[in-house]
């Protein structure tokens, strides 16, 4: 309940804020978890779960760095409360392929050079991933207005639609995942 | 973490709860749907309200596009993508539908903000307001002391003000449907396609009778208020008139711009925005033309 602390303006109240318990499966994985209401899902997703792929960069609806898929819709992490996710499926970047493995959005975007810093490609990732789901075969516009909402500020733009063909196409070769150990041989990468 | 906001959430079981809760406490509290606009603003510390109502559990009543009777009904919860998905803009008439949804800002957007939550915002930058405009639509409030329709273009009082008592829910809008060699264009000059808000933003209704202008709206982001608003003058001059390029011209170049007042600010001059004011009308009225005509295939650009 809220208690005024004396002599103070109506908006220097000391509220109380309760913790509520919601469900979200995340990744497959049902997980409980205690969020105040305020939360949004960015802070459950990133903080509470430790999913580092889903990274605040404006926080207001305008970058599409922390999207992420519930039940089927791209939604920004930052503007949806994580009460409204209660009982809802989430997939982030982790959840897109097995141990071991990653999914052709993944191995499109590193063949065709498309990443540089790679800070905005958790999202351009899902972006691509969502499209590819409900279009298997998109056009160039399709492909730019799927993903006209993420904002890459190293500018890797002029690779999207090319590397986005390219995931649709091994989709469609029935080559969803790939090892990581093969594609680490394929395109000399360490790490 | 960054919790930059706190507040509480009321989740109100029905929409009579959601009302009953508004009478109490309506004055404290702000209505979420998307919370696209609202969130960004609480952010920013422009509202500071203690309690959110959260109008999501709503949407099993409140989210639905429906005709019949001659009506087309919006329900306030629908999102920009569930309003594109209802069919409603693979009507010829209505392509203008089509054109807001591919202009409004992301897709992780379209499939959280609301209908009712543009209306709400009373922004003049408002795409889904401004088409609806030139549909002559009207609001449904409702609280717990009963319903009013209001219109569309008596909603607004101000820059993010609206005739909404703290006690009202928006819950649907409506507007009659329009006749056969009638359609809608909604154009919007932007600096980047699509994400950002618009310079200028025009949404037209036209209803051509054998070459001749049986009927026509044209709704701005503003035409001199803070919110956005019609060209009734313009329209006027232009009934019964033939579609011809003289007459258009003259509307655009010389009706218009007595009726309507343009703003400078840092983001582009009131000459500018009259200038593409007058070009956009133009476009609008020509894309309609052709779309009645049938010379656009639905929903090319
Ligand atoms: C990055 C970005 C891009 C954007 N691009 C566009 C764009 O291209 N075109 C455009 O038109 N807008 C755009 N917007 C603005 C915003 O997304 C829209 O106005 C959207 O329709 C708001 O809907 P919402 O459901 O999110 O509203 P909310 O933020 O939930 O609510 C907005 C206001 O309306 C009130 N409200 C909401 N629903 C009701 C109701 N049922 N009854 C009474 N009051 C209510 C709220 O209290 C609040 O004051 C953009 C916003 C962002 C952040
Ligand atoms: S952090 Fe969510 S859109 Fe930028
Ligand atoms: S690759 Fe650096 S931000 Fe996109």
């Amino acid at each position: 309940m809220a208690v005024a602390k004396p002599e103070s303006g109506p908006r220097e109240v000391v509220e109380e804020y309760p913790d509520i318990k919601v469900r979200i499966t995340v990744n497959g994985v049902e997980r409980e978890v205690m969020v105040k209401p305020y939360e949004r899902l960015i802070d459950v997703l990133r903080y509470k779960l430790g999913l580092l792929s889903v990274k605040e960069g404006c926080g207001r609806g305008e970058c599409g760095t922390c999207v992420v898929i519930m039940d089927g819709h791209l939604v920004p992490s930052c503007m949806v409360l994580a009460i409204r996710a209660n009982g809802r499926e989430v997939v982030t970047l982790e959840g897109l392929a097995p141990e071991g493995m990653i999914h052709a959005v993944q191995k499109a975007f590193l063949d065709t050079l498309g990443v540089q810093c790679g800070f905005c490609f958790p999202g351009v990732i899902l972006a691509t991933k969502w499209l590819l789901d409900r279009n298997p075969d998109p056009s160039d516009e399709e492909i730019k207005d799927a993903l006209g909402g993420q904002l890459c500020r190293c500018g890797s733009y002029l690779r999207f639609v090319e590397a986005v063909k390219l995931a649709a196409k091994y989709i469609k070769e029935g080559r969803t995942y790939f090892d990581v150990e093969d594609v680490k041989k394929e395109l000399y990468l360490r790490g | 973490m960054i919790n930059i906001l706190r507040f509480n959430v009321y989740i109100p079981s029905s929409l009579e709860d959601a009302l009953e809760f508004l009478k109490r406490e309506g004055v404290e509290a702000a209505p979420m749907a998307g919370g696209t606009d609202l969130l960004v603003l609480m952010r920013d510390g422009v509202k500071r309200p203690r309690k959110v109502l959260d109008l999501w559990p709503l949407r099993r009543e409140l989210a639905f596009v429906k005709r019949g009777d001659g009506w087309v009904r919006i329900g306030a919860l629908t999102t920009i993508e569930e309003l594109n998905a209802s069919g409603l803009a693979r009507d010829r008439r209505y392509l203008g539908f089509m054109d807001a949804y591919k202009q409004f800002g992301a897709p992780y957007l379209r499939a959280i903000a609301t209908v009712g939550g543009n209306i709400g915002t009373a922004h003049p930058l408002s795409d889904v307001v401004i088409l609806l405009l030139a549909l002559d639509a009207e609001v449904r409030l409702v609280s717990v002391d009963g319903e009013r329709w209001v219109p569309l273009s008596k909603l607004f009082r101000g820059k993010r003000e609206t005739v909404l008592t703290p006690t009202e829910l928006i819950t649907e809008v409506r507007f009659k449907e329009t006749p056969k060699g009638s359609s809608t264009v909604l154009l919007k000059f932007d600096r980047r396609w699509g994400h950002s808000m618009g310079y200028v933003i025009v949404g037209a209704y036209m209803h051509l009778d054998g070459g001749r202008i049986a009927d026509v709206r044209l709704a701005f982001d503003s035409m001199g208020e803070p919110y956005p608003g019609r060209a009734f003058k313009t329209e006027d001059f232009l009934k019964g008139k033939e579609f011809r390029s003289e007459v258009i011209s003259e509307a655009c170049s010389n009706v218009l711009p007595r009726e309507m007042r343009r703003i400078d600010d840092y983001r582009a001059s009131a000459e500018y925005r009259l200038d593409l004011s007058k070009v956009l009308m133009k476009r609008a009225l020509l894309k309609i033309k052709s779309r009645i005509e049938g010379g656009e295939a639905y929903g090319g650009s």
